[in-house]
């Protein structure tokens, strides 16, 4: 809906009646609005998140290339269902197109799991596979063509027997392999659970070696039922701290947290004394977003009820953590369905920041989704997106674009399936098939058509961490700069790796800086928009990569 | 500012036209008086016009054109741009600009026909003419000739610039087939895959695909690494005549159209908040796009006096032998007239081909001129644009006198050109890019670089033959 539509619409009216879907369009902004086509069953998704309360959360998937053709393949997990791989076989620019690989996830680890996050833990240049269950957690070691063989005896890893429901992964300074992060939830065996009785969690630190070791791990206490937990460089010192979001529905006393995690020494929670003020929340879900390009992370934090959107403050420094709420102000609440009667409060699950319309600016997507039945909230209670416009506020264009459908949303993910440049989008729902939305463009009086310019970038180095996690990519066009993190963690219990996509609306060209993970900064890298660009550290020329031409 | 409701009832007028066929409507009908100090009256409305034009239909949108590239906009048109800078992305001043007009930053010019003229409307200029290109993000409002702030450039022609679009389509076409082409098989053998890329004879370096589908860029020479050849300005980093008149209107006149400075893009209406929203329609670029694409392209003079024929005979020969041609090839073959507007290889910013239901396209083989085209055996059209669209570094240690900007352009270095066209030569002077050369013989003599060779072959020729070579370039005319 362009602007002069919205401007006849609303001088219409002064004459005329207008229908209540010309009332909702003219409320429509003026930007790209994506047509989302729900596709999963003829692109071959069929799968369900399934199970009874301890999977009431967790719902993931994970998004990686497993066999080397750089098209993101997916893990979803199952809960009590079976954990299952689809190869991606979508034509490029076309239609979804994956096939199942039954066997993949071995039967004795593919049931009980809540999520899934994809890293190179022992960097082989394949992704390993962190199964999140409950029950013992998985370590899947990847092989090649999409095999995974279990590591957790490999890599000295305890899976324990708690319910796991947040994972997140970094790579500290002079560590060989991944320092990794598992957020527990319900401990059901304490007395008294649920309520008050949340697991610690905990910090696996690699142990010397020539072999991931993670024999000691420290525990995070106390436990809060992490649902989300993300490895963040908060405070610009290259130092990534571990925040993590907490479901106020079982713990006592508890709050959101953040872990100071300096190298060689035990990680420690800030306080109120550091400036950390307690926020409550049925933490959910963590995205974060560099929203403004100082620098500096906004988050968004899911919950029951309202979206938190969280900016540093200015009476923040470097050592001292405090925010506020901007979720208001840039209308991001989310804080009910946007459509339907109901009018109960929303359950935020997954939130992811990408640019779906390719406009220049990071947009939210958010999963909902009644936790069961909870009749206190609403129980139709569809998905966000939520598009940000040139002044930074948010609208949401869910039910225009196709996504709002009847199915509780729980994890998700937000990527380029079909290597167009344009994001698609695939939610995990709970006893309910899994949503796979091919975004076929924006959306107009006739065909879709392209949105705004994009590049999608793959970084690559060698030695430890070949996948530089914890990068800092800087797309700069004009006097925009565009901030992306490579991160491993956050959302709900889904997570991927590949090509890190930016829009970048009208400009043709970009500059692209790195901060590698050891803090090197990269020379400027020319490109062209509409490209896919790889940078390998230490080169000086980016190449481009093309997707196969007629598919697979 | 416009109050709401002016707003809404521009938008209700341009939105009336869209059901007439090739509509034209008023911006404001009860106001339009004849002593109205607008240049522009009407807007023309781009679903009017759809699919291979008739050749009426094509002049009604050439005639607008036409009248839209001479108009001197006004500030009743929202000519100026007093909150936005020339910066081809939509950037915000931080504060009010100083002047409306200024030579350096803009606005600099009335019309387009201000500075492309000579010696007819679409024609270049001379160095009166001259525009400072900046980027427009960091100093903006640069009030000074210093080249660290911008590169001083002399107006082109526009003349048979439809036919250099169009070569420089099927190039890109034919450089991106070749990439498919090497990618494919670097797949299907699992093996590097090298290809030379070359189109219509013109050699842009080599491409290597890797059977993970990696490619490397570093072997590809005088064209961008998406292989686009952007055929317009001086350095060949303007994709299309519709990108060119987007970015000017916004730099020159303030006048923005909305496909890139629109709502859709900027979240307003009147993103240079000079009161005027919605100041160039889509229909309105695509009557400039039309004009110029149809402009007839320069011939070659055959000179009345008998001593010149003899010479530019002679002048042709020494062209060729002392290598001139071969970054000025005289001719490119061409396999279609029909030019699409939107065309396929402008990014979001600029309207592309897949944005509207039903694009136009413009056979320029309906035009007068295309008759008079020669034809290889092939059936091809031949181009006589004396040209490569491709780039060349045009200096060296010696002979440095090109590399006089300091600040590189959309990436291209600084030294670094796309070949002049020489076609309508005779017609343009002054030289060089930086219209400071007044003859044909001071601009040869600049040559470094990649055409060094020719130039020290020029420098040592027999000094009739010199003599020769200007007598056949001054036969190179726009016709009046």
């Amino acid at each position: 809906m362009t602007s002069l539509r919205k401007i006849l619409l609303v001088s219409f009216s002064t004459v005329s009646l207008i229908s209540a879907a010309e009332a909702e369009n003219h409320l429509m902004p003026a930007m790209d609005i994506p047509l989302m086509q729900e596709t999963a069953l003829a692109a071959g998704i069929d799968h369900r998140y399934t199970g009874p309360w301890e999977y009431f959360v967790g719902g993931g998937v994970a998004v990686f290339d497993c066999n080397s053709d750089r098209l993101p393949d997916l893990v979803i997990a199952g809960g009590t269902s079976p954990t299952q791989l689809y190869i991606n076989q979508s034509d490029t620019a076309g239609d979804l197109k994956f096939e199942v690989q039954a066997s993949a996830i071995a039967n004795s680890v593919s049931t009980g799991v809540t999520g899934l996050y994809p890293i190179d833990i022992d960097n082989d240049g394949m992704k390993d596979l962190v199964l999140l269950r409950v029950g013992e957690n998985i370590l899947l070691k990847g092989g090649p063509d999409c095999s995974f063989s279990k590591a957790n005896k490999a890599f000295s890893f305890d899976g324990g027997r708690a319910w796991s429901t947040a994972f997140a992964a970094t790579f500290e300074p002079d560590q060989s392999f991944a320092t990794l992060a598992i957020g527990n939830y319900v401990d059901r065996s304490a007395a008294g659970s649920p309520w008050g009785t949340c697991h610690d969690n905990l910090l696996l630190r690699p142990g010397a070696g020539a072999k991931p070791n993670y024999a000691e791990p420290q525990m995070l206490a106390p436990g809060f039922c992490a649902l989300s937990m993300l490895f963040t460089d908060w405070n610009r010192s290259g130092e990534p701290a571990l925040r993590i979001t907490n479901d106020r529905q079982y713990y006592r006393d508890g709050e959101e947290q953040l872990w100071r995690v300096s190298a060689g020494r035990p990680a420690k929670a800030y306080r109120k004394a550091d400036g950390w003020k307690t926020v409550r929340i049925w933490g959910m879900g963590i995205a974060e977003a560099d929203l403004d390009a100082d620098g500096l992370p906004e988050y968004a934090l899911t919950s029951m009820g309202d979206t938190k959107l969280q900016t540093l403050d200015e009476d923040a420094d470097d050592t001292s953590p405090v925010y506020r709420d901007i979720a208001v102000e840039k209308g991001a609440t989310a804080h009910r369905p946007y459509t339907g009667e109901d009018l109960k409060p929303s359950t935020g699950w997954h939130a992811e920041f990408d640019d779906i319309n390719n406009d220049g600016r990071q947009d939210l997507f958010i999963a909902k989704g009644n936790v069961e039945s909870m009749s206190d909230f609403a129980a139709f209670d569809p998905d966000n997106m939520l598009l940000a416009g040139y002044d930074g506020n948010f609208t949401e264009v869910g039910d225009v674009s196709g996504i709002a459908l009847s199915r509780r949303g729980r994890g998700g993910a937000v990527v380029d399936l079909n290597m167009d440049g344009m994001l698609d989008l695939i939610v995990v729902n709970r006893d309910a098939p899994a949503s796979l939305f091919r975004n076929l463009g924006a959306k107009s009086d006739h065909a879709p058509h392209p949105m705004g310019n994009w590049v999608q970038i793959e970084l690559r180095q060698r030695g430890a961490n070949r996948d530089a996690v914890g990068a800092t990519i800087n797309v700069k066009s004009g006097n925009e700069t565009r901030v992306r993190k490579v991160q491993v963690g956050g959302g709900h219990a889904s997570g991927h790796m590949g090509f890190v996509h930016v829009g970048t609306g009208v400009a043709e060209r970009a500059e692209i800086r790195v901060k590698w993970p050891d803090g090197e900064w990269s020379a400027p890298y020319r490109v062209f928009a509409n490209n896919f660009v790889v940078i390998e550290k230490g080169v000086d020329d980016a190449q481009y990569w093309y997707p196969p031409s007629n598919g697979k | 500012m416009l109050s709401w409701f002016s707003k809404i009832r521009t938008a209700l007028m341009v939105f009336a036209c869209t059901a007439t066929p090739m509509s034209l409507t008023y911006a404001d009908p009860d106001r339009i008086d004849p002593w109205s100090e607008r240049a522009i009256t009407e807007h023309l409305d781009q679903s009017s016009f759809t699919g291979v034009l008739s050749k009426e239909e094509l002049q009604k949108l050439i005639d607008f054109g036409e009248t839209l590239f001479a108009a001197r906009f006004t500030s009743q048109d929202g000519a100026g741009r007093p909150m936005a800078t020339q910066a081809i992305i939509p950037t915000k001043r931080k504060r009010l600009a100083p002047n409306t007009f200024q030579r350096t930053a803009g606005l600099d010019g009335n019309s387009c026909a201000s500075c492309h003229n000579d010696p007819i409307m679409g024609g270049a200029g001379d160095f009166t003419t001259n525009v400072f290109v900046s980027e427009g993000f960091n100093n903006a409002d640069f009030d000074t000739t210093d080249p660290q702030f911008s590169n001083e450039r002399n107006s082109n022609h526009l003349f048979g610039s439809g036919l250099v679009e169009l070569l420089a389509r099927e190039m890109s076409a034919d450089l991106q087939a070749i990439r498919k082409q090497a990618l494919a098989a670097a797949r299907s053998t699992g093996d590097e895959h090298r290809l030379r890329l070359e189109t219509k004879g013109i050699r842009f370096g080599w491409i290597t695909a890797q059977p993970d589908g990696l490619l490397e860029l570093r072997e590809i020479d005088g064209v961008d690494t998406d292989l686009v050849i952007r055929p317009f300005s001086q350095k060949g980093v303007m994709t299309s005549l519709r990108q060119f008149t987007v970015n000017a209107l916004n730099h020159h006149h303030g006048m923005q159209p909305v496909e890139r400075f629109g709502a859709r893009w900027t979240g307003q209406t009147d993103f240079d908040e000079d009161g005027h929203g919605n100041e160039i329609s889509v229909g309105d670029v695509s009557a400039l796009v039309a004009w110029q694409a149809t402009l007839a392209p320069p011939g070659a003079k055959t000179p009345q006096d008998e001593r010149w024929r003899a010479a530019a005979e002679q002048g042709s020969n020494v062209f060729d032998s002392i290598g001139c041609g071969q970054c000025h090839v005289r001719a490119l073959p061409l396999d279609s007239l029909v030019f699409d507007d939107p065309g396929k290889f402008d990014a979001a910013g600029t309207m592309r081909f897949a944005e509207l239901e039903h694009p136009g396209a413009y056979d320029l083989g309906l035009m007068e001129w295309a008759s008079e085209l020669s034809k290889n055996a092939q059936g091809q059209v031949m181009v006589p644009l004396f040209g490569d669209l491709k780039r060349h570094k045009m200096t060296d240690r010696q002979i440095a006198a090109f590399g006089n900007e300091l600040l590189s352009q959309r990436f291209v270095e600084r030294a670094v050109f796309q070949t002049t066209e020489l076609w309508g030569i005779a017609s343009t002077a002054p030289y060089g890019h930086r219209g400071d050369m007044t003859t044909l013989d001071e601009v040869i003599k600049a040559h470094g670089g990649a055409g060094r060779k020719s130039r020290d072959a020029y420098i040592d020729l027999a000094a009739q033959d010199r003599s020769a070579l200007i007598a056949f370039l001054k036969t190179l005319v726009i016709e009046e």
